[in-house]
């Protein structure tokens, strides 16, 4: 089970709100390489996963993401306070304001909303562990993309430490699918998929 | 542990079969970066600290309450996923047991003079506390922490 603590895992305090910037940082709220899907990913995966390193690996993970999901909920929410209609036009944040007023809604920068065709589930290891590292590089790449976009020092500390998290999971998935390989048949790899074939 | 490799290199076998993806593995829990640090940096491992056009954050974010038990809880976590995949450095483990303590302490001052963390702190308190502002993702000009 889950139990939430009243707390983020890095802090959020953005002085100056600007929903040019909201609008694509929520991106990686509910975007395609996004927290959320991030979450469900590895969560998601884990029942499949043979080995209790893995198992432990995706639950860590998965649940960290959880944690970052909020911290860019925090920035979104932060970022649209206050708002006056002339803002709101001037800054381009009118169509997302029309349907959720300064609500924080999963969705892409381009407006389409969260969709779990973005993530997959294959039950086999080493093509979930092979798309977990590719989704940490798309994790990371948004977010040196979001840097390049953005001027506010308060978003981009938090911006840079959840980028750097991704390079850590990065790692870590590498190492994942290193302890798997250490007990597949060294001659083949891919004779059997161990979370099926028993 | 192959000391031919620096921090910012792990060990690769000289031959591995084909059609497979290899990350290096981390050989060790050190060098390693002191708490407040490693929550401003997003990482407790200067040999994964890989910052986007060399910009990093500096500042002690651990110098409050808040900010000492953020920092705590992210050594905490930075451990348990290198132990996920490193469950036999007894190193590592000993440094896990020993931030786990400093975090409970942490814990305990800042529930003590700011409010509950999980639910249950409220035990501590007169009333139900739990529903007091701030939530963590409001902004508060001058917030602890």
């Amino acid at each position: 089970m889950f139990v939430y603590e009243k707390k983020l895992q890095y802090p959020v305090k953005i002085a100056n709100p600007n929903p040019a910037l909201a609008k694509f940082i929520v991106s990686q709220y509910g975007g395609p390489d996004g927290e959320l899907g991030a979450s469900l990913r590895y969560l998601s995966q884990r029942y499949s996963m043979p080995y209790p390193e893995l198992k432990g690996l995706l639950t860590d993970i998965g649940t960290e993401e959880l944690g970052h999901l909020e911290m860019i909920g925090a920035i979104v929410h932060q970022l649209t306070r206050k708002m006056t209609p002339e803002e709101i036009k001037k800054s381009g944040f009118d169509a997302y304001f029309v349907d959720h007023t300064a609500g924080v809604y999963p969705q892409f920068a381009s407006g389409t909303p969260w969709t779990a065709a973005t993530m997959q589930v294959s039950g086999d290891v080493i093509a979930d562990l092979s798309e977990d590292m590719a989704a940490e590089q798309k994790a990371r790449k948004t977010y040196d993309n979001i840097l390049r976009l953005s001027d506010d020092p308060d978003v981009n500390n938090v911006i840079r430490f959840l980028r750097e998290r991704e390079i850590v999971h990065y790692q870590r998935f590498g190492e994942g699918l290193r302890r798997t390989l250490e007990k597949l048949d060294e001659k083949n790899y891919y004779i059997t998929n161990p979370a099926f074939d028993k | 542990m192959n000391n031919k490799c620096n921090y910012k290199q792990g060990s690769l076998s000289e031959c591995s079969p084909l059609a497979m993806a290899y990350v290096p593995l981390q050989e060790s829990v050190k060098p390693s970066y002191k708490t407040g640090e490693a929550l401003s940096r997003g990482t407790l491992f200067p040999g994964l600290d890989l910052p986007f056009m060399n910009m990093v954050n500096t500042g002690d974010l651990a110098g409050t309450p808040l900010g000492e038990l953020m920092a705590l809880d992210f050594v905490e976590q930075e451990l348990a996923l290198y132990l996920d995949t490193h469950s036999s450095d007894q190193e590592a483990f000993e440094m896990y047991k020993s931030v786990c303590a400093l975090a409970q302490e942490a814990r305990e001052r800042y529930t003590t003079q700011y409010g509950p963390v999980s639910r249950c702190d409220v035990s501590q308190c007169k009333s139900y506390t739990w529903l007091k502002n701030p939530w963590p993702w409001d902004y508060k000009a001058g917030m602890e922490g």
